[in-house]
């Protein structure tokens, strides 16, 4: 089997299950994001890690020069909280997520920017061997469409001892037994899962997997990326309760990338609207959606089908998100598709204003904002 | 591309403009798919002109018999004195062609009967894929020396006939695979309940979708043709009636002894060369067949 | 008119060494949508509701039961004879990536359609062009932007209404939308909903929709009838607005209870229904089919199976020993 470049670096139980692998790669992936080198796995110390990114930005090569997927972003996550991202296709979410593991692969890259991890530091400068540790010692990533990561020739066990040996672990035994514990905990029967090939399993049940993947190495920091899509209503809101009761249980920081409005507001703390690249606004949960201030995310709100309510009200926002060549360089990157559009949108990116911990980057709620103040005095 | 208005033959043009275009995009996008036409483009010319270049009978030099490479011969003599580089170029034609005709009848065969199995499915395509499946345990090689005790392979387009004949299973295998994914497909679907017709489907639907999987078949077709009987050449089963690079290779290994001796060695080596150059071009072409026939990876 | 009597559908584990496994896809379904009406069918995923709408689009056969277009049966006539009905019926397929030819212009996959329709009617090429463009604007798209790209050149929302342009060049009496806008991003999905609600007032047309998100259901029409599928049986049957505001089967309130909450938008039902494990494929056909999961269930839903009607004299029919109305429907907090 022919291996690239950038895979050779894998250790044996990575490579041998990407030579059996038809979608091996991102099983493999999976395997090498999660992976720890520790052979200790007496990992349940310090609590949940807070999160920093300072004015991140990741560019992509393409024919017509280096564009940016995310550019000047600014976040914080932190210990103990679940913060929601939401955006659209192209919003530059997945990038994001996988900015937080620096595994921007190319033809991207971070261009500048940094991303702090308690205990671990600036994870964008971290390299090689380093980078690997790291990965696992502190973050769990569960896959868009984890669905399907899982390779389809191997029980789901084996996968599991695969992931143990490649990164050093020599408490086999006691892997399995947590694995079984957390499969336990979210509901299903640890040992038949563990004897179970991919196709064995429900949607909901690999998603499930996924997690357990993603926490069986005592990561303190997880990522999900899209957990729910493709999966029914009642399925989700399993899902979501599940990750919301792990989350406390084991103390985590958790970190939900998602196109969908609705997962975030029923389960995250904190929430941060995505849009061509940037973060229009950010804040409490319940507090934005109550009161949302960025036209973006009251038009996002607005174009949810409601269950009650009138039908009238609810409408689908003009024109279509940005995609990596049609953001707009200059300026404000939602303007074409906003009501309250003004000049200095044409020409100057809005900056991000905080109000408390809320935080909207938008000229005309800026201005309105200064109206009122100047009213008030 | 350019809005403009659109009316039935006009925007047929347009899009066949489009097309060569996207083609001449693709093929420059990497310096190995140019080489790649280019020798192609040699071969063409060899296979097309070769012939014409040289006098019906090649000159002799009893005086030089296996000659070292020289000016005169870049690749030395025969054991007539015969220029090699003179005999692998008047030989290309017969090669070429039978690897031509040999590809089409492989490709349009196996396509024909896959796409018609895949898409009828149920009897016929029982039927067919217990022939196919027949077809391909006949091993090849043994039934082809049977044949030619029988048949003298004079003519290239014989030569082609049978080895296409031959060859048609494993594309026919390989299209119905790809005919029974692709009728799963919404497209498929969408002109079945829009009452178009089984010849729409096949001919603007499905053949399309597998147009870069047909032409890599084509090109890698031509390859195999060219080792088959190359191969027969070699082995000395058939007449050798024409200048031909496999009666190169047996004249240089058995009669001039080049496997043991260097004084025959470039006349081995020269049409080794040539089959490996004419690979090597379709290898760096078949590279691009999968950017040309898709029109997002045509057109960025 | 389009109504189904009793439709069953059983899949068969083909050359399997396990032969003779089964899943009851449809257990005896009937419906009836009338011309220019509105209809969803809800359920989670696996309960039959795509089995049964390429049922109703011809392109899956059924075991028994029957399916009336138009007052014709179509077990009357032969396959072919069978053609030109189901072709007033049309599939929007789920996924705009794959409904399209990759291989083919907008134009053309509009003009192959057109032309078979003119040929048949005598009818000239500047038709079809005329025609082509005319369904584009009436699905909202510009057709001088629209009808010389390929489908990887505009977007899901984009691709989803030329696939509803191509549906309607047969000028079909009905479409069938299975899940029409789950791969479309958020904030075009209520363009598309609209789009077929329009449709269904300016041209007559009916709209079958089929999803696992009751909200969006709401979007084809307020008067449009509801049923929740489960495991191949319509458990619950009625009005829309009905079903969404007093819900009385407990596999309904568990659908309408898994509708994530806009908190600080909206309180949670107070009621809200969590059904036990995920779709039951443990087989067992006794009783009530959700007896296993239902929170509620009795003796007697293990034993007996009860049968869609109006018992209780709710307004809605339902398959429920225990009809009884549960607060599940998150609500608006009241701005003042």
């Amino acid at each position: 089997m022919f291996v690239p470049a950038e895979k050779v670096s894998m250790t044996l139980g990575e490579r041998l299950s990407a030579a059996v692998g038809v979608r091996g790669d991102r099983s493999v992936e999976a395997a090498r994001n999660t992976g720890a080198a520790e052979g200790t796995r007496d990992a349940r110390r310090s609590g949940p890690p807070g999160v920093r990114i300072r004015d991140l930005s990741v560019v992509y090569r393409t024919a017509a020069g280096e564009l940016p997927a995310v550019s000047g972003i600014d976040l914080d996550l932190p210990p103990g909280t679940i913060t929601g991202v939401v955006g659209e296709s192209g919003s530059g979410k997945s990038t994001l997520a996988l900015s937080l593991l620096n595994a921007v692969q190319p033809p991207g890259r971070i261009r500048s920017g940094s991303v702090e991890i308690d205990g671990l530091g600036d994870v964008t400068r971290l390299r090689g061997e380093n980078l690997r540790k790291a990965r696992g010692r502190h973050i769990g990533y569960v896959f868009q469409a984890a669905q399907n990561s899982l390779n389809p020739l191997k029980t789901v066990g084996k996968q599991l001892l695969d992931l143990g040996r490649s990164h050093e672990i020599r408490d086999l035994r006691g892997l399995v037994r947590d694995a079984k514990d957390l499969l336990g905990r979210m509901g299903m029967d640890g040992a038949r899962v563990l004897d179970s090939h991919q196709h064995e399993l429900s949607g909901g049940m690999r998603q499930r997997v996924g997690i357990m993947f993603a926490l069986v190495l005592n990561a303190h920091l997880v990522v999900l990326d899209e957990p729910t899509t493709a999966l029914d209503m009642i399925t989700q809101a399993t899902i979501l309760r599940i990750v919301r009761e792990v989350h406390e249980e084991r103390g985590l920081t958790t970190f939900i990338i998602t196109h969908d409005l609705g997962v975030v507001a029923e389960i995250a703390d904190r929430l941060a609207i995505m849009y061509g690249g940037r973060v229009v606004e950010q804040g409490p949960t319940t507090e934005v959606l109550g009161a949302p201030r960025h036209p973006y995310t009251q038009g996002l709100i607005r174009a949810i089908p409601r269950l009650v309510g009138d039908l009238g009200e609810a409408r689908a926002l003009p024109g279509r998100p940005p995609t990596l060549g049609t953001v707009p360089s200059r300026g404000c990157v939602f303007r074409e598709r906003c009501d309250l559009r003004m000049d200095v949108c044409e020409t100057e990116e809005p900056p991000a204003v905080p109000y408390g911990e809320w935080i909207v980057a938008c000229h005309a709620v800026a201005a309105r904002d200064a109206e009122t103040r100047e009213e008030k005095e | 591309m350019t809005a403009q208005v659109i009316a039935g033959g006009d925007a047929r043009a347009t899009l066949r403009r489009n097309f060569r275009r996207g083609v001449w995009r693709v093929l420059r996008r990497k310096p190995s798919r140019m080489v790649g036409v280019v020798i192609l483009g040699v071969f063409t010319f060899m296979g097309v002109f070769g012939p014409m270049l040289y006098p019906e009978r090649l000159p002799r030099d009893d005086n030089a018999l296996y000659a070292a490479p020289s000016w005169a011969h870049p690749f030395g003599t025969d054991f007539e004195g015969t220029d090699v580089l003179a005999l692998v170029i008047t030989g290309a034609r017969y090669v070429l062609l039978t690897a031509l005709v040999t590809a089409v009848i492989t490709v349009a065969l196996g396509t024909a009967v896959g796409l018609f199995a895949g898409f009828r499915r149920g009897r016929w395509d029982a039927v067919l894929m217990r022939i196919t499946d027949m077809k391909l345990t006949i091993p090849a090689l043994p039934l082809l020396l049977v044949l030619s005790t029988v048949w003298k392979f004079t003519s290239a387009i014989e030569m082609g006939l049978v080895l296409g004949l031959l060859g048609w299973g494993g594309v026919a295998r390989a299209v119905r695979a790809q005919t029974l994914s692709l009728r799963e497909r919404g497209f498929v679907e969408a002109a079945r309940g829009l009452g178009l017709s089984t010849r729409h489907i096949i001919g603007r639907e499905l053949l399309p979708s597998m147009a870069p999987f047909i032409a890599m078949n084509t090109l890698i077709a031509v390859t195999g043709a060219v080792y088959a009987q190359v191969g027969l050449f070699f082995l000395g089963v058939l007449p050798f009636d024409a200048n031909n690079w496999g009666v190169m290779l047996n004249l240089a290994v058995f009669g001039g002894g080049a496997l043991t001796t260097t004084t025959a060695l470039p006349y081995m080596l020269a049409p080794l060369l040539a089959i490996l150059l004419l690979t090597l071009g379709i290898v760096l072409v078949v590279d691009a067949m999968d950017e040309i026939f898709n029109p997002r990876l045509r057109e960025e | 008119m389009i109504t189904g009597q009793h439709i069953t559908k059983t899949f068969r584990q083909r050359g399997s060494v396990l032969a003779g496994r089964e899943v009851k896809a449809l257990r005896g379904v009937d419906f009836a949508i009338p011309k220019g009406g509105a209809a969803s069918f809800i359920g989670e995923s696996g309960c039959g509701k795509t089995t049964l709408g390429r049922i109703i689009a011809g392109l899956e056969s059924h075991d028994s039961g029957e399916i009336i277009i138009d007052g014709t049966p179509m077990s009357s006539l032969r396959p072919r004879q069978r053609e030109p009905y189901f072709r007033r019926i049309q599939l929007i397929h789920q996924d705009p990536y794959s409904a399209l030819n990759p291989t083919r212009t907008v134009h053309q996959t509009l003009d192959a359609p057109l032309s078979l329709r003119a040929g048949q009617t005598g009818r000239s090429r500047s038709w079809v062009d005329g025609r082509a463009r005319e369904l584009l604007e009436l699905v909202g798209l510009d057709p001088g932007y629209v009808l010389p790209r390929y489908p990887h050149q505009l977007s899901g929302g984009m691709r989803q209404r030329v696939v509803i342009a191509r549906a309607l060049t047969v000028d079909p009496e009905m479409l069938v939308a299975d899940e029409a806008v789950s791969m479309i991003d958020v904030s075009l999905r209520l363009g598309i909903l609209a789009l077929l609600k329009d449709l269904r007032e300016s041209l007559g047309v009916s709209v079958l929709f089929i999803t696992h998100d009751v909200a969006t259901a709401r979007y084809i029409g307020d008067d449009g009838e509801l049923y929740v599928i489960y495991r191949g049986q319509v458990v619950e049957r009625g009005h829309v607005e009905t079903i969404i505001s007093d819900p009385v089967h407990p596999y309904t309130q568990s659908l309408l209870s898994a509708i994530p909450v806009l908190h600080g938008l909206e309180r949670p039902g107070e009621q809200r229904v969590t059904p036990a494990g995920a779709l039951d494929e443990s087989r067992h056909d006794a009783g009530c089919l959700f007896a296993r999961r239902c929170p509620f269930s009795t003796g007697r839903c293990e034993s007996e199976q009860p049968v869609l009607g109006h018992g209780g004299d709710t307004p809605q029919e339902h398959a429920c020993f225990h009809p009884t109305p549960r607060d599940v429907v998150a609500m608006p907090i009241g701005r003042s």
